[in-house]
């Protein structure tokens, strides 16, 4: 024998109104009790019948033919979290891959016109002038394709990652804007 | 919370029973739904099995872009028209918006196929549960009435009404009651 809480239970789920506890009590209902099942059809009927579905004398159960008849499929494993993500997040691989290769030429051309700047003839203003006597403080670029630097440390860092990016370049089918430099003796 | 996507959500990470919940909530309107396309009742439950088997193989790959019940609407049209055509019978030229499964009224389209049984009974329910409503106290009737005929939720109830949501709730759920003594009166009649 049902409860009144239980049987509010039902008439809330005609509504579509239970939390995720709620559902699983009514899970653990309709398991145990089969008059559940039988009076749950009934408000479910009420409320069709209040919205113009027409009836049969007595209620239709299909759920016994259904679930016998999915006996033997297989139960789904759909991570359900991934579902409303998917369409934001679907990026393509590809996709990824070409945004790094651009981010990465896109460095190396900021690299390349502070170099521009720091060559002694090219000061076109006193503004770059000035930056460039400043820069070459610390900074300088030699005739040769390697970066200049005057702590040993820092120039060796500069010369890596103009040979990571020309690797990287090469490995990846971009044009490699870095290839006019070689980090080899002369 | 949305119930239908909770139940949805479960029988996509392998709970097999919600689905049966899922069923049991929408198998009368599908049969409904499937009658005005197959008018033998029997043949129609057949093709309605058939429909929910579609639904739980293709469940996965739901995303809730509608609402559960639309797509199982479309699903229920797709399965009917297939039935009829591989039974070589032609299947009806208008159809029922899928856009209208929600919102379902008395389509005419479905209508002229009902039989003088299923309108009967279905004018006996009607009436008796008018009747129970007419019977019930204020309050609770205007709870079923603003939940049933205006489709309000508990929350916009409490609002109207100016009480908490569990009230609502146990009002809706009397006034069920009372309906459902009439309604099993009427099929206790039916089965005499």
């Amino acid at each position: 024998m049902m409860t009144a809480k239980q049987r509010e239970l039902l008439s809330a789920f005609v509504d579509g109104e239970l939390n995720k506890q709620e559902i699983d009590e009514l899970l653990a209902l309709m398991e145990t009790d089969k008059d559940a099942k039988t009076e749950f059809m009934r408000y479910q009927l009420s409320s069709d019948v209040i919205h113009g579905y027409k009836s049969y004398s007595t209620p239709v159960d299909l759920t016994q033919r259904i679930s016998a008849a999915l006996t033997d499929e297989k139960a789904h494993s759909v991570e359900a979290t991934d579902m409303p993500k998917a369409k934001v997040f679907a990026l393509p691989n590809w996709f990824w891959k070409q945004t790094a290769g651009l981010a990465a030429a896109a460095s190396i051309g900021a690299l390349a016109v502070v170099g521009v700047m720091n060559q002694p003839q090219t000061s076109l203003s006193p503004q770059l002038a000035e930056i460039d006597s400043v820069q070459q403080q610390g900074l300088t670029h030699s005739a040769t394709n390697r970066w200049t630097v005057g702590e040993q440390e820092v120039e060796d860092r500069l010369n890596n990652y103009l040979v990571d990016h020309n690797e990287y370049a090469g490995a990846s089918g971009l044009f490699s804007y870095a290839r006019v430099v070689s980090y080899g003796e002369e | 919370m949305n119930v239908d996507q909770e139940l949805v959500r479960r029988v996509q990470a392998g709970d097999k029973k919600a689905f049966d919940l899922l069923i049991m909530k929408y198998q009368q309107r599908i049969i409904h739904v499937i009658t005005g396309f197959v008018h033998d009742p029997v043949e129609a439950m057949d093709v309605a099995q058939e429909a929910f088997i579609k639904a739980y193989r293709a469940l996965p790959g739901f995303r809730g872009d509608s609402a559960f019940y639309t797509w199982l609407y479309r699903i229920a049209i797709n399965t009917s028209k297939n039935y009829l055509t591989a039974a070589s019978r032609r299947p009806p030229v208008s159809d029922v918006d899928a856009m209208d499964a929600t919102i379902y009224y008395d389509a005419p389209e479905l209508k002229e196929f009902e039989t003088p049984e299923s309108s009967l009974m279905s004018d006996e329910l009607k009436q008796a549960i008018h009747l129970a409503i007419q019977d019930l106290p204020e309050d609770t009737a205007t709870a079923i009435k603003l939940r049933e005929f205006e489709g309000l939720s508990y929350e916009e109830i409490a609002q109207a009404m100016d009480c908490p949501i569990g009230t609502v709730r146990s009002r809706i759920f009397r006034a069920r009651e009372a309906i459902d003594k009439q309604v099993k009166a009427v099929m206790g009649g039916e089965e005499q």
